[in-house]
């Protein structure tokens, strides 16, 4: 009961002060919007690329693959205004994907020979499993699908497949550009009211970066002990799976560090995870299964729940966002 | 002479006992879950006055309860996606019975009883096909599985009992989830939320869908009045600079939806807690945890509002409605105030 009075003390107490010394034009400017270019420039190569060849082999696609997938993770916990809109994000990220909804969708596209593919709206209109990045992934590095029969109409649904995430990635960038960067920067409107409520929208998506970080990206291939799950790591088809941790943890530290101005233990415990990701050297989570080697990304995984347990318990208070026992639990 | 408590517990041990009923548990008005100080989990009897009649512990965190209409039997759920539930005679604070799901079945956290108390109804997830189903227990076969049926939707969350003692009503929330991805939503581009009205054999009496621009409004809380108006809580799964309400009534006989517009994702960030629905009928209710309010409409114009951190359990007394809080205050719009060592979760429910 003591810490809970004492965490809704602090909430009073602390509200108004910390919000407003927030700078969200800078962080709108300094991180939304250059996130958003570069993953708009990163998709519109990977476009381009699949264009120009889109074979499985094809050393430039995999290449413009893998940097227009990098430039996403960098922008993933930027969930809000232009990324919910016509449910784009989920059109470029499907993941998780515990029914394997991905596969069967591609498969039935396949199967079909979909016209879809043919025209950009029809392409938009299939279901959002066959769409995005998780969907490219299982076309150019899983064998049963890369090694399809049909060559033509692979190709075909790959440059469907890499168009429409440039569409969507440029349609999250205009939104931003023109208009929700203007709302958020200059609260005061029917979007944001206050100060304080940009800023919370922005703390939100940082915890929550950190808690899919945490609980998705490493605990559903971590699975339970008796019963780890390696084959459930995101993108360990391409191999990408710690990478996505890594990019995430740098960009919700670069968020972090605007947010929570001068709390060097954020910052602190930020570094620690990174350091152990870096050092990982598990690139698909493969030790899961290894006594030893999980105990290691269990660390990891320590060392993102403190920085999340940071931002809850300090930092959130002082931005007047009530870490509530209900308000926290979502149901 | 005896207390009437040992008394009882004389006669249990006689096995000639009546059957303990809630006026041996302390007369109760409500229950709640909530966790101690130390971090252990409780379901709780609370009186009129805010009192605590009883405190038993539960395994794991609780979510909703329900309690029998005649004996002192409360099912305290598991939250989501837990798969128990557990019977606990309040007099004796013995577990009576556990409720384990079905293998490919987890429990929503609400539940309710039939009329008679013979049966006890569970929203659950029957995950590998993505669908809601109710489960039907028996109560005086020591809480026995005894059917299940289609709850009309994904997702199905809190589940009453209408007033004509013979349906039941069911927020099906639309969201799918899946035990291996936690509480990781699913299918927020396609959700649908429908209220479905359910016959004891699962036949399907009533839907109510709305329009286009809810899609992404998950139905989730339930207060049903005695003149059979349901009061639905909703919350926004979509993009929080949207605005609409989020409170609505329905009625099934006339078809009439009306929204309470103040209810609204703007006022109270995207999210209700809990719904409750006076004794008479004419007020109704709701919290918001993440905006830390209670408000209180006469039909569905906002009456009045009352700003209460982390409020989230809301049920009717005679005359008032009682409000519980993650900081650990049970507290009425007309003054009563106490507060308690005990962090209250989601919902107060009254007996």
């Amino acid at each position: 009961m003591n810490r809970i009075l004492l965490l809704s003390t602090l909430i009073f107490a602390a509200a108004p002060v910390f919000a407003q010394d927030i700078d969200i034009k800078a962080i709108v400017d300094g991180h939304v919007l250059p996130r958003y270019q570069s993953l708009a420039v990163e998709a519109a190569d990977l476009a381009q690329s699949a264009t120009t060849d889109c074979r499985p082999d094809s050393d430039t696609l995999i290449a413009a693959y893998h940097d227009a997938f990098d430039a996403w993770i960098g922008a993933s916990h930027l969930r809000f205004g232009p990324s919910e809109q016509d449910d784009r994000a989920f059109a470029l990220a499907f993941w998780p994907d515990p029914r394997g909804s991905t596969p069967k969708a591609l498969s039935a596209l396949l199967q079909d020979q979909d016209a879809a593919v043919a025209s950009s709206r029809e392409f938009a209109t299939v279901s959002v499993a066959a769409r995005g990045f998780y969907a490219l992934e299982f076309l150019l590095f899983d064998p049963q699908f890369s090694n399809t029969a049909n060559a033509d109409y692979h190709c075909a649904l790959v440059q469907a497949v890499a168009t429409d995430i440039s569409l969507n990635a440029s349609a999250i960038l205009g939104d931003w550009e023109t208009g929700y960067g203007a709302l958020m920067s200059k609260p005061g409107n029917d979007t944001y009211r206050t100060q304080t409520e940009a800023a919370q929208q922005l703390f939100t998506s940082l915890a929550t970066g950190l808690e899919f970080t945490s609980q998705t990206r490493l605990g559903r291939p971590m699975g339970t002990f008796d019963r780890p799950r390696p084959n459930r790591a995101e993108a360990r088809r391409s191999a990408r799976s710690l990478r996505h941790v890594q990019l995430s943890l740098r960009a919700t530290q670069e968020l972090a560090a605007l947010i929570s101005i001068g709390h060097v233990g954020v910052d602190k415990a930020f570094e620690a995870a990174i350091q152990r990701a870096d050092t990982l050297d598990d690139p698909v989570f493969a030790g899961v299964t290894a006594p030893q080697r999980r105990l290691r990304i269990e660390a990891l995984q320590q060392n993102i729940d403190l920085i999340r347990n940071m931002l809850a318990q300090e930092v959130g208070p002082a931005l007047g966002i009530a870490a509530g026992f209900n308000s926290l639990d979502g149901d | 002479m005896p207390s009437r408590r040992s008394f009882i517990a004389g006669m249990l041990a006689a096995g000639i006992a009546p059957k303990p009923t809630w006026a041996d548990a302390g007369n109760p008005a409500f229950l709640s879950a909530g966790m101690k100080p130390d971090g252990s989990y409780v379901l709780c009897g609370l009186s009129a006055d805010a009192q605590i009649t009883f405190e038993r512990p539960l395994p794991a965190r609780g979510h909703a309860a329900a309690a029998h209409p005649n004996l002192a039997d409360a099912v305290a759920f598991a939250r989501r996606p837990g798969t128990y539930a557990i019977v606990l005679d309040c007099v004796t604070g013995q577990q009576k019975a556990r409720l384990t799901a079905p293998h490919d079945r987890h429990f929503f956290g609400h539940g309710t009883f039939s009329a008679d108390g013979d049966l006890l109804f569970t929203t659950e997830n029957d995950f590998e096909a993505a669908r809601g189903v109710v489960g039907i227990w028996d109560a005086r076969h020591n809480y026995a599985r005894i059917g299940e049926f289609s709850s009309g939707g994904i997702g199905p969350h809190d589940i009453k009992l209408m007033p004509d003692g013979t349906s039941l009503v069911v927020a099906n929330g639309g969201i799918e989830t899946h035990p291996e991805t936690g509480r990781t939503k699913l299918n927020i581009p396609t959700m649908q939320s429908n209220l479905s009205y359910l016959s004891f054999d699962g036949k399907r009496l009533g839907q109510m869908q709305l329009d286009r621009a809810h899609q992404k409004n998950s139905i989730r809380h339930l207060a049903v009045s005695a003149q059979g108006d349901v009061a639905f809580a909703m919350q926004w799964q979509g993009d929080l600079t949207a605005d609409l309400p989020l409170l609505g009534t329905h009625h099934l006989k006339t078809e009439k939806i009306a929204f309470a517009e103040q209810a609204s994702i703007r006022n109270m960030n995207g999210y209700l807690g809990s719904v409750a629905v006076s004794r008479n009928g004419n007020h109704i209710a709701t919290t918001s945890p993440r905006a830390g309010i209670l408000q209180n409409f006469k039909g569905t114009e906002l009456f009045d509002q009352t700003v209460i951190t982390d409020a989230c359990g809301v049920a009717s007394s005679k005359t008032d409605f009682i409000v519980t809080s993650g900081t650990g205050v049970v507290q009425s719009r007309s003054g009563l105030s106490v507060l308690h060592d005990v962090a209250w979760d989601n919902h107060l429910i009254a007996i």
